[in-house]
Parts: structure tokens; sequence; C-alpha cells
């Protein structure tokens, strides 16, 4: 019997003789267990005077009213207050890289990995905390988040964005940073065994950034594939459902992997490139970039922390 | 002296008078030239108490004979078209039918009398629904952005398609006319009776829970002023006309109303189907209440005169003002 304790990321088992025993063992793990990520998610939350700052330096950039995709910062700051103990303490996140930010728009770029695009939250609220000048990260979206009740609307007042070059462009002319995920859902939705691995970049993102004259960030993040260890992507079903993905897991909420997010070196727009440019032109640009987030997750994953269901790339 | 001369010259038609906007619209025309000799027409009825007598105002169908003979007499030089039938079931008695023909054969019979009567300038009152509310709609929407609205909802093929083939018609004879095609947002005011108005200033009426699009709206005042400055200042084309703040749809709900009905309208639009004999909203609208679709009027601001005196929020203040 094993269970999972979520504030040490330790799996346990009771080798206790009978079943009384076993059962009444299981219920002591499962209370501690309990108790612990109640304090665990109450320790990990913002200080009043983090959150205040935070709101302060974000309301001086970005204002109180709602912007034309719906992002609202009031909105978004009380969703933060929700999301930052499942960042800092559920996922014990960590952020590396951040002298390679610079007080400019980026496009941001990421592997894209956990199967519900928990890594965009992760991201987002990781340039939100942890920069000395925080900043709203535009994660564009699947056109799919658009039509859910609720989620959609959560995710615009949050900052995201669905995913078109028109926004995007609009976005960076407002000097506002942009998360893509060049992967898209073939990323996210991997089964097990291609866990960690590069899926391939689509070219949309480099012609923005063209587009815009803003350089590219790339980032990487560890720890989001073991949210869920051992998945089943059932494409046949997806499709017929018109689902980008639906993956099959034995556990439905994911797991308290720890995750660390680590930000590359900006990737400077070459001059008098155009955004026109054909795609054999863009693609060596592409593959520097590919490249540089394959070795990050290289020396991410030596550098990781334990967790029971690591996993290895092939 | 050449402005006075101007002025004399004027001859207005202006189709769909008894509107709201059109009144509006009438009053600001006077301000700007006075002399003008305004014809306003109108299947409905119209209280011309208040207008001088350069105004004159002619009940009548909408047949290709009453234009005929209309535009044959008086001799136009400049035509506002603000007829379209809307969807707002005001009246359930007017079928499909009758929408699609005064929407489409009623524009075009008006487009082509306009070309064989010699009139300068033509100005038509489409609308930004054309381009429909879907979910994959970038922000911002720019004129030449697909007219996606027929594809979802058929019963705005009408408006669609007047708007397509105004524009066909306006390439066609650039050079014999000059045609101005507006697309406003949602054109907002104490003295319209539009469905968006009634919408925004019932206590009743459905308000998501589980979507909040962005909206822009537009003042009755700004709007007629966009109309009046199509007469000479605007060049032909077409011209989205939206403020360019936006607002939550909830707040501008509560900004107008004391409220709504929370409802999930991911199920009104299934439920809307069975209650629709007693319920009068039209189905396309309730996409609008879930999707954005923001427009970009920056071509148009281009070539404004002065700018809008209202924001969204102000227009809707204004609403709720009014409402108190």
């Amino acid at each position: 019997m094993a269970i999972i304790s979520p504030c040490n990321n330790l799996v346990q088992i009771t080798q206790s003789g009978n079943i009384g025993e076993k059962v009444k063992t299981i219920e002591i793990i499962t209370m501690k267990s309990l108790k612990s990520l109640f304090s665990l998610f109450k320790d990990s939350s913002l200080t009043k005077e983090e959150y205040q700052s935070i709101h302060q330096k974000l309301q001086k950039q970005y204002g109180s009213e709602s912007d034309p995709w719906g992002f609202n910062l009031e909105k978004a700051m009380k969703s933060l207050k929700r999301t930052y103990p499942i960042y800092k303490g559920y996922f014990q996140a960590r952020l590396f890289g951040k002298e390679n930010v610079q007080d400019k728009p980026y496009i941001i770029i990421s592997n894209h990995t956990g199967q519900i695009a928990i890594d965009g939250m992760l991201i987002t609220t990781a340039f939100a905390t942890e920069l000395e000048k925080p900043r709203v990260v535009r994660a564009l979206v699947e056109r799919f988040f658009s039509t859910l009740p609720f989620v959609g609307t959560w995710v615009n007042e949050g900052g995201g964005v669905l995913g078109d070059r028109h926004n995007c462009q609009h976005l960076l002319k407002r000097n506002q940073s942009v998360l893509v995920f060049p992967e898209g859902v073939k990323g996210i939705a991997k089964s097990t065994p291609d866990y960690y691995q590069l899926q391939h970049f689509t070219r949309g993102f480099f012609r923005m950034a063209l587009t815009g004259q803003v350089d590219i960030l790339p980032v990487c993040v560890i720890g989001a594939e073991e949210f869920y260890p051992y998945v089943y992507q059932a494409k046949g079903i997806a499709k017929l459902l018109s689902l980008p993905a639906l993956p099959l897991s034995p556990n439905l909420i994911p797991l308290p992997s720890p995750v660390d997010i680590y930000i590359g070196k900006p990737y400077t727009i070459p001059k008098g490139l155009c955004a026109d440019a054909t795609d054999q032109v863009i693609d060596e640009h592409i593959k520097v970039l590919k490249d540089q987030i394959s070795d990050m997750i290289k020396s991410g994953l030596e550098k990781r922390r334990e967790f029971y269901f690591n996993k290895r790339p092939k | 002296m050449n402005a006075k001369k101007n002025q004399k010259t004027k001859s207005i038609l202006i189709i769909g008078m008894s509107g709201g906007l059109a009144k509006i619209t009438t009053k600001k025309i006077l301000d700007k030239f006075p002399h003008a000799e305004i014809c306003g027409v109108d299947s409905r009825n119209l209280d011309t108490t208040n207008y001088p007598e350069n105004v004159n105002f002619i009940q009548m169908k909408y047949t290709r004979g009453n234009f005929e003979k209309l535009f044959r007499e008086k001799k136009f030089d400049t035509v506002f078209h603000l007829a379209r039938m809307s969807h707002s079931s005001a009246n359930p008695m007017i079928t499909v039918s009758k929408r699609l023909d005064l929407n489409l054969m009623g524009t075009r019979r008006i487009l082509d009398l306009s070309l064989k009567f010699n009139v300068k300038r033509i100005i038509i009152l489409s609308t930004y629904h054309v381009y429909g509310a879907l979910p994959e709609n970038p922000v911002y929407l720019k004129e030449d952005s697909a007219l996606k609205a027929s594809i979802k909802y058929p019963e705005l093929r009408d408006v669609v398609e007047m708007d397509q083939m105004a524009t066909s018609w306006m390439w066609k004879n650039k050079e014999a006319i000059e045609t101005v095609i507006l697309r406003p947002c949602n054109v907002i005011g104490p003295r319209l009776n539009n469905t968006i108005t009634e919408y925004l200033t019932a206590n009743y009426a459905p308000i998501g829970i589980d979507f909040n699009p962005m909206f822009q709206f537009i003042h009755e005042e700004d709007m007629s002023n966009v109309l009046c400055q199509s007469i000479e200042s605007i060049s032909p084309g077409i011209y989205n006309v939206a403020h360019p703040e936006t607002i939550p749809l909830r707040e501008a709900k509560k900004i107008t109303s004391d409220g709504g009905i929370p409802t999930l309208l991911f199920a009104l639009e299934k439920i809307g189907k069975i209650i629709k004999q007693v319920w009068t909203f039209p189905d396309y609208l309730i996409h609008y209440l879930m999707y954005p679709c923001i427009i970009d009027s920056s071509p148009l601001f281009n070539q404004l005169s002065e700018d809008f005196q209202f924001t969204s929020r102000q227009a809707l203040e204004d609403l709720k003002s009014i409402e108190d």
C-alpha cells in the first residue's frame, strides 16, 4: 500500500502485520498528510507585505482596468493568492536564471510538459512573484480554452490570451512579454515513454519576434512530467470528442513533483532578417533555440531533487 | 459664402427615419447644414412636430415603385441607409422572408437607384455583428477580417450578405458614387431602443457566470456624429466604429442596471430553444455574451475631425443616469 505524503514527497509503505493495524496506520498517515498539506499551503502563502509590494509594482505597469483581452490586475492578484501556495508549497518551485531577464518585452518560449498546462501557470507565477521587477507574462493559450465555461474567463482575467498572431503583435507593441509553447499540444500531450523529449517547434513565435523586434527568452521546466508519471494518450477518442488531447492516467490530481524553472540566456533577434524569410532560414535559428532548451533540460535533470517517480529521458 | 452655398445645395435622404439614431443624426445634420433639405422615409409612423420646414417625412412602404418616385422627384445628393431590420424580434410578426426582402432586396434597390439618379454619396449602416462572436476571434478585428457571422448563425445571413453586397457594389461603382459603409459596435444611448440597450437596462436579463467577454460601446451622440461627418469628412470605404476602451460585460451590466439573473450561458443556448416562444432574445446574441468581438477603428479615427465625446464607460453611465 503506497501513500504519497505531499509535505516531503516521500512514498511511505505500511508494513504492519494484520489488516486492522494496516488500516489504522493508513488513516494516521492520511490525516498527517492532510494536516501537513494544509500547513504547507498556509506556510507557503505570500505575506501581506509581499503581496502588496507585487501588487503596487504591477499596478504601475498595468493599471487597474481590464485590458481588451480581459486581463484584470485585481482579479489576477486574487488568483495569484491561490496559485502561489500551489507553486511554492505543493510543487516547491524554484526559479533559476533571474539575472537573464532585463526590463523589456520578450517572447518567452518553453518546453511544454505536465499534461494539463500547469507549466504555463508555474512560469507566469514565477515571473509575477520572483523577479525584482515583476511582470505579467501573457501566455498564448490553445483555442479550446476560450470555449470552456469559467476556465476561459479565468485564464483571460489572469493574463492568458488566445494564441493568435494578431494578439501577440498587439501585446508586444504594448511592451508586454508573451509566453509561447512552440511545441503546442504535441509537447504537452506526450505518453510516458516520450517524457522530456522536445517535439517539433513551430515557426510562428520566431516570425512574431522578428515582426515585433523583441528578443527570445528560452525557459525550461523540469519536474512537470512527473505530475502524471504514467500516461497513455487516447488520441483516437480525443479526435472523436474534438478535444486537443485526452491523457489517461491513474492519478487525477497532479503529484507533488518538485519543479525547477530555468531561464536561459536571451536569444538576440538577428538584425536584417525579415519576418517573411524562408522556412529554411528560420529553421536554422529555431534549431539553435531548440538545442539551447534541450541542453537546459539535460542539465536540469541532473540537478533536480529526488522524487519517487522521477523519469529519465531516453 | 461658399459654405452657405454648400449648405443650400444639400439634399439628403434618410431611410429608416423613425429609428432613434436617425432622429439624432437629423438634428446633427441640421446643426451643421441648417439649410439642407432632408427627406426622411420609413414604413413606421413618426411624430414630425419638432422638425423645421426643411425636414420632410414620408411614411411609405419600401417598394421599388415608391423609392423610384422619390429619387426621381427629389434629386438627392446624399443618401443614408439606416433601415436595416434587426433580429431583435421586437415584432414577432416579421418573418425571415420579409427581413431578407428588406435587408437584401431593399438595399439593392436603394443602391441601384442611387447610382441611376446620380447620388454623390451613400452611407450605409451595417454592424460589427458581421464578424461574428467566436472563441477564436483575435482582439482587434480589422475591416478586412473575414465576416464569419453567417457561418455559425444562419439568422445573420442577411446582415452579412447585405454588408458584402454593399462592399462589392462600392468597389464596382467607385468612380460613379462614393460609398461609406459603417460597422459600429454596440450603439447605446437613452434615446435608443435596440436589443443591447434593452439588455443592459433590464434587471431580469441573463448575465453569464461562466463567460465574461470584453465589450465596446459607442454612445448614440458619437455614432450620430460619425454619421454626420460621413457626409463630407470621411473618405469612401468601410469603417469599424468603436471607442478603443473595452469593458467586461459583467462590469457593463453592473453600471447600467441593478443586476441580472446569474446564468450558465453555455446551458442557456440549449434552454433558449425550448423557451423561445416566451423569450424573444435572439439566439445569436447569446454567443456575443460569451465570446469576444473587439474591433479596431483606427482608420476611422484618422479621418474624424473631432474625438468621441464618450468612452465606453461614460456611454454606459449616461444610459444608467437616464434610467434613474
